[in-house]
């Protein structure tokens, strides 16, 4: 009897344990604590990639020039990606302009044309201290873009904080930018 | 709707298919459906001019994840960012930097998701080791089931349930022989 008990408890056994691993990462998925389109990421914890970008000409002003990461270094800098073409980045225009009292914020046009995203400034409003242009994209691999817009929080001696990929919500700013703003102090 | 064994008999009724040609037929089909081209997601300008790099630049690809549509291949994906990373690929190669650290600069920005296949380490001991214990586990199974097969258990019977069960079968063996008389 107890052979038989074994052949037929086993599978049962390794089922169970599946069922249960299944049941967990849907239940976590569902109550909003995993997020499988949130991918980790590598760059928290270390120094932010060197950014050289040629700025937003606005106003037809005819002056080439280009704005770096480390002219903003000594304090605390949000790194925006966004593009006229991508709606999350729309929806999340008013938060960033809240944001924007608070802690200076880099913008970077991703793959858009200046146009657009002047228009889209014109249209949404401007939050942003500079805007870099990054027409081909590759800026955005640097820091790890895998869709716009991203967000990052980057201390005052260059240390990327956090990162959000995705629109910033309200419950992302409350629970996430904020507190990580604090511990900043600013 | 006509399913597989109809189709069959179909086919073997009006056109006298013998086994081995139907069989020849299906396996070639499937051979077809197996080495069949896929559908590529590159572009003739984003190709480097010598084949051989433009092999390595493929095989390479073929090793890093699309982070857009994620089960895909930047090889296979027709995502902006696969397009993106494909170029950057060649532009590594071009300048002469080997494939391990075209692959370790990419996983310094998008970390081990990017490699298709994940670096044996702390965090991945356990996906590497599981199918060699699944496979340990099949054959204890295995190994049983054989084990019970080959000694069936002895029942413990007296004296008293011998005799009792050869009356049995001689009974049964009597009425056997009286059937078919």
């Amino acid at each position: 009897m107890s052979q038989l008990r074994i052949s037929f408890l086993l599978p049962l056994l390794a089922f169970s344990i599946l069922a249960l691993i299944g049941a967990v990462a849907l239940y976590s998925t569902l109550s909003g604590s995993r997020d499988p389109t949130q991918l980790p990421s590598v760059l928290v914890d270390k120094p932010a990639p060197p950014t050289n970008l040629s700025k937003l000409v606005q106003n037809n002003s005819p002056v080439q020039s280009s704005v770096t990461l480390a002219s903003f270094r000594g304090k605390p800098l949000l790194v925006n990606f966004f593009a006229s073409w991508c709606s999350p980045c729309r929806a999340e225009a008013p938060a960033l302009e809240m944001l924007s009292k608070r802690i200076s914020i880099l913008g970077i046009a991703y793959k858009d044309r200046n146009d657009d995203t002047l228009q889209f400034l014109k249209q949404f409003g401007n939050p942003f201290q500079a805007i870099g242009v990054d027409q081909d994209g590759r800026t955005g691999i640097e820091w790890g873009v895998y869709g716009v817009p991203e967000t990052y929080l980057v201390s005052a001696d260059g240390v990327v904080i956090l990162r959000h990929a995705g629109p910033l919500t309200r419950s992302i700013i409350d629970n996430t930018i904020i507190p990580a703003l604090e511990t900043l102090g600013s | 709707m006509i399913n597989g064994s109809s189709l069959a008999r179909l086919l073997f009724r009006h056109l006298h298919f013998t086994h081995t040609t139907l069989f020849t037929i299906v396996i070639s089909i499937l051979i077809a459906c197996i080495t069949a081209p896929t559908a590529i997601a590159i572009t003739s300008e984003e190709m480097l001019s010598d084949p051989v790099l433009e092999q390595r630049a493929r095989d390479l690809s073929k090793q890093l994840r699309c982070l857009v549509c994620q089960n895909q291949s930047i090889d296979d994906s027709d995502a902006d960012l696969a397009r993106d990373l494909r170029i950057e690929v060649r532009s590594q190669i071009t300048k002469g930097e080997t494939d391990g650290i075209i692959l370790e600069k990419l996983r310094q920005k998008y970390g081990d998701y990017v490699l298709l296949n994940p670096p044996l380490d702390q965090g991945t001991l356990f996906l590497w080791v599981a199918p060699f214990g699944f496979i340990g586990v099949g054959i204890i199974i295995v190994m049983l089931a054989r084990k019970q097969r080959a000694n069936p258990r002895k029942a413990n019977l007296n004296a008293a349930d011998q005799t009792l069960i050869k009356k049995m079968v001689a009974n049964r063996n009597h009425d056997n022989e009286n059937k078919q008389t």
